[in-house]
């Protein structure tokens, strides 16, 4: 009847590492394996045929792959900025609302639970150059009597993919950095008031750094799941048009599935596998940086 | 007196910009979804029209009909995709639940060596973007034999939503005060009873909502159910809603009206359980 | 019968001891504080006597069972917590009854044992309500009334007033003293505030840094403290100590101001010691108590003033040391007058100034 036996926190995150363990882990060393091999789907006696760091050179020096790579980078550092300031400002005005905030909160959480590939499909429909609602709109307004390529022009094609991954994911920003707010003590902004703060001082030395958690835990929680917007790209462009919105994510999928080169696309894998990775740790060591800043760390 | 006028004025001016630019943002919230609402019920013609038709003439159920028919070109088997994600969401949700909750606990209530690393791993794990995760599970899986079943989704699921049912739970745990399970461990419980019978009902809200995050993670997740489903034995309904695109046309109304069916228990969803996630992602996140 | 002893109990935490090889016996119906400063150790040793933290070393007896290893359920105690620890999803009836429920008593004893403790606590009205829609005093009812609904051997209770306001905590401490009354069973009391350990002690166990310093009566810590720590611990406001060396039989101050030793005491000249005195034994002229015996006069200037109504603390500076000293019967004192302060020498300690232990043996 001793209360030690083995450590009940093992046993208790024991089910948690096997399942990973499981799905996660053991099938990413299956493709750490298969990257440095020429496995092609349709061979499978290729699995066995050792490489070395080939696919990993190849990548490298392939223009598509860094085309891609770069562009994953840029539409994530616009698409996470942006929606992080509308978020902000979503926030902001939601907060001064005094009847209704229910309402507006619940009615902003609905994006996130639109499924991804809907969001695609949605903003397929709504950029259509030709019965897309904003052309309609466009038109309908006199602004423009042109039919605006949206999802043609590979330009206005990653501008609308951005527009439909901030239209999904600024609810997430809003949503926390409100809670953020919330959470605030009057004292120090009535503190900040009493000693002659403007509103933008009180709101850049007060509020700012106590929402700074905030802002990472959401930051956090969209580095989980950046790669949704690989559903987003596929649906509503495929990385075309002549792979002007190409993305890691599509690319390594077209590898793999449409042109069967596991390997190969394995190779890509990792090398997004550590961008996310990457990301997220980063997130979570600012999450409690900024924690221990103001004094809620343990 | 000029100085209270030029306030007053600035004061209503800062009103007028805030209850625009509240009114603008909520439009481009929910305008996306309403117009799918909208034209679910609009006969393709209308949809398609061009000129545009800006007020619908014809509202009717001549998609969604189509749809659970299974007939005429909304020939989708909906009502078999349908029952798919539900089995597979539903029972993925409750084993990521259980999991979940024993991670989540270890998490909240104990200290043990290496636990803040042990914490970002996990989540580092879901972070694994899903089309990079879904190549090499597509051949193991295709080894093992469980591709295009319910138990081979299943199991991809749970392991996608643990990380972060452990996140939400570990938060909804620490709000409750760790005396609550003393005091019932003095008045007579075990270890067991004490989280049964006092922690979990107090904790419960919080993770009912956690469950429902999970559910609607599977209920909407894509990039790896369209790689490991093939046929409507596991087909879910996001992958469903490719079935109304051919090479070169798209059926815009039958799949808007297989949208709605898919948002309207999210929407539900999400409704019931707004206030929870909130608190539950925070307070894990904040109280480290 | 539930005597509770502790043999050479041990806190080990990593590689550090919380709580020193304590050895303690309390007897059967004795209510006995645990008391002093914090991190002093006193709620982990409460802890460990519940069975909410492992013994390191040591043994602990409940009754006659050794209980080391049992877990808390079979230590057939019961305890209040600092926050009250009330279950919030039950009614105060659930709550109260919880205990029996799991222990599968019959439904109808469960009521009775309810009915009892709330009307020993004045419950009745509230045990419909959840601890959500309680107040502070309130609740802390409900946390003693289910410590006592199982009428177990130990009640055990950790800070259980710091939670309320100064009125209440008063009020409570009577309450808790008349339901010690009433039941009469065994209590440890933990407490960082030596008011309460005083006001409701049989014994006080006096701890720091994971040690006892000193148990004994309320009186008896108060009148013979073994060291400089329990002297200005216990009683308020705290022993003025001033520092000094002996010198013939005599304390001689940093500025030459020399004190009888108080009688009954030898002490070698040439030691270093501290003279220790209660604002209540140093008095000035015309606003004492009677002289007793053996008095010593001293005249300090006042710096400042606190009157509390039927007395006023006199704050005076003697050898460059703030004293504090009571003046009966107030009247008003000038900043920087000087009186003529008297000191009963025969309620005046002395400590040895390197260790502070009480020069009395």
């Amino acid at each position: 009847m001793t209360r030690a036996k083995l450590p009940p926190w093992l046993v208790l995150l024991m089910p948690a590492v096997i399942i990973l363990a499981a799905v996660v882990l053991i099938p990413l060393l299956l493709s750490l394996y298969s990257s440095f091999t020429a496995y092609q789907l349709t061979r499978p006696e290729t699995l066995y045929r050792w490489i070395g760091t080939f696919n990993y050179v190849k990548a490298a020096s392939d223009p598509n792959f860094w085309w891609a790579f770069g562009r994953t980078v840029l539409l994530l550092t616009i698409a996470l900025n942006t929606e992080m300031l509308l978020g902000l400002g979503l926030a902001l005005m939601v907060s001064k609302v005094t009847r209704g905030q229910r309402a507006l909160r619940t009615a902003m959480m609905f994006p996130m639970m639109f499924s991804p590939i809907l969001v695609g499909f949605q903003f397929k429909f709504i950029f259509n150059d030709n019965v897309g609602l904003v052309n309609n709109a466009l038109q309908s307004l006199g602004l423009t009597d042109v039919a605006i390529p949206w999802l043609v022009d590979g330009q206005l094609a990653l501008f609308a993919i951005i527009c439909a991954e901030i239209w999904t994911s600024t609810s997430v920003f809003a949503i926390l950095i409100l809670a953020g707010l919330f959470s605030i003590p009057q004292d120090p902004l009535e503190a900040a008031k009493v000693d002659g703060c403007t509103a933008w001082q009180s709101f850049r030395f007060v509020t700012l750094p106590f929402l700074m958690p905030f802002i990472y835990i959401a930051m956090a929680i969209r580095s989980l799941d950046v790669a949704r917007a690989y559903d987003i790209v596929q649906i509503m462009t495929n990385g075309g048009p002549a792979r002007r919105t190409e993305l890691l994510w599509t690319l390594i999928g077209r590898t793999g599935y449409v042109d069967a080169r596991m390997g190969y696309a394995n190779a890509m894998g990792y090398i997004s596998i550590f961008l996310a990775i990457g990301f997220t740790v980063y997130f979570f060591r600012k999450l409690t940086a900024a924690r221990v800043s103001l004094g809620m760390g343990d | 007196m000029a100085q209270a006028a030029t306030h007053r004025f600035r004061r209503r001016l800062l009103k007028a910009l805030h209850f625009t630019g509240l009114f603008l943002a909520m439009s481009v919230i929910c305008l996306p979804g309403l117009w799918i609402v909208l034209n679910s019920f609009r006969p393709t013609v209308e949809i398609m029209a061009k000129p545009p038709v800006w007020i619908p003439t014809e509202l009717n159920l001549d998609h969604y009909r189509a749809m659970f028919g299974g007939i005429g070109q909304g020939g989708v088997p909906v009502l078999t995709y349908f029952q798919n994600s539900l089995i597979i969401s539903v029972t993925s949700t409750v084993i990521a639940l259980l999991v979940g909750m024993a991670g989540g606990y270890a998490f909240a209530r104990y200290r043990f060596k290496g636990k803040a690393t042990m914490f970002v791993a996990l989540m580092a794990s879901r972070a694994v973007p899903g089309v990079a995760l879904s190549l090499p599970l597509f051949i193991l899986y295709g080894r093992i034999g469980i591709i295009d079943t319910h138990f081979g989704m299943i199991l991809v699921y749970v392991a996608m939503n643990v990380p972060f049912t452990i996140w939400l739970i570990d938060g909804f745990f620490r709000q409750v005060p760790k005396e609550l399970a003393e005091a019932a461990e003095i008045d007579g419980c075990t270890r067991w009873q004490a989280f049964w019978r006092v922690e979990f009902p107090v904790a419960r809200a919080g993770i009912a909502s956690a469950g429902i995050f999970a559910f609607l993670t599977s209920w909407n997740e894509y990039a790896l159910a369209s790689q490991l489903t093939r046929s409507v034995n596991s087909k879910t309904m996001p992958v469903g809603l490719l079935d109304f695109t051919s090479q070169f046309t798209l059926n815009w109304g039958g799949m808007c009206a297989l949208a709605v069916l898919m948002i309207i228990p999210a929407l539900v969803l999400t409704f019931l359980v707004q206030k929870h996630l909130i608190a539950g992602l925070t307070f894990g996140g904040v109280k480290g | 019968m539930a005597q509770v002893h502790l043999r050479n109990v041990l806190k080990r935490y990593g590689g550090l001891d919380v709580v020193h090889s304590i050895n303690l016996d309390i007897a059967h119906g004795e209510f006995v504080v645990l008391v002093g400063p914090s991190g002093c150790g006193k709620s982990t040793t409460l802890r460990m006597i519940a069975g909410l933290e492992e013994i390191s070393g040591g043994e602990i007896a409940i009754g006659d069972r050794v209980v080391n290893d049992l877990p808390p359920r079979e230590r057939n105690i019961s305890m209040v917590f600092q926050n009250y620890a009330l279950y919030p999803h039950m009614t105060v009836r659930e709550n109260l009854g919880f205990s029996l429920t799991i222990a599968k008593r019959p439904k109808a004893e469960i009521a009775a044992a309810v009915a009892e403790a709330a009307e020993i606590l004045s419950l009745t009205p509230l045990l419909d309500r959840r601890p959500g829609a309680l107040s502070g005093g309130q609740r802390q009812r409900v946390a003693m009334g289910r410590a006592i609904v199982r009428h177990p051997e130990v009640f055990l209770f950790d800070e259980p007033l710091s939670n309320l306001d100064a009125k209440l905590r008063t009020q409570m401490r009577v309450e808790i003293k008349k339901l010690h009354q009433k039941v009469g069973t065994t209590v440890v009391y933990v407490t960082h505030d030596q008011v309460e350990a005083m006001t409701l002690a049989d014994r006080i166990v006096i701890m720091r840094d994971g040690h006892i310093v000193q148990i004994g009566t309320p009186l008896e810590v108060f009148e013979r403290p073994v060291n400089t720590f329990v002297a200005t611990f216990i009683g308020s406001p705290p022993m003025n100590l001033l520092a000094g060396t002996v010198q013939g039989g005599q304390v001689v101050l940093a500025d030459g101001t020399a004190l009888p030793l108080p009688p009954g005491l030898q002490v070698a000249d040439g030691r270093a010691v501290q003279f220790g005195v209660r604002a209540d034994n140093i008095m000035p002229e015309g606003h004492a108590l009677p002289p007793t015996a053996h008095m010593a006069y001293v005249e300090m200037p006042v710096t400042l003033t606190e009157p509390l109504g039927t007395e006023t603390l006199l704050f005076a500076a003697l050898a460059g040391t703030e004293v504090q000293a009571k003046m009966l019967n107030p009247r008003p004192v000038r900043m920087g007058e000087r009186l003529r302060f008297g000191i009963a020498l025969d309620r005046c300690h002395l400590f040895d100034a390197a260790s502070g232990a009480s020069l009395r043996g």
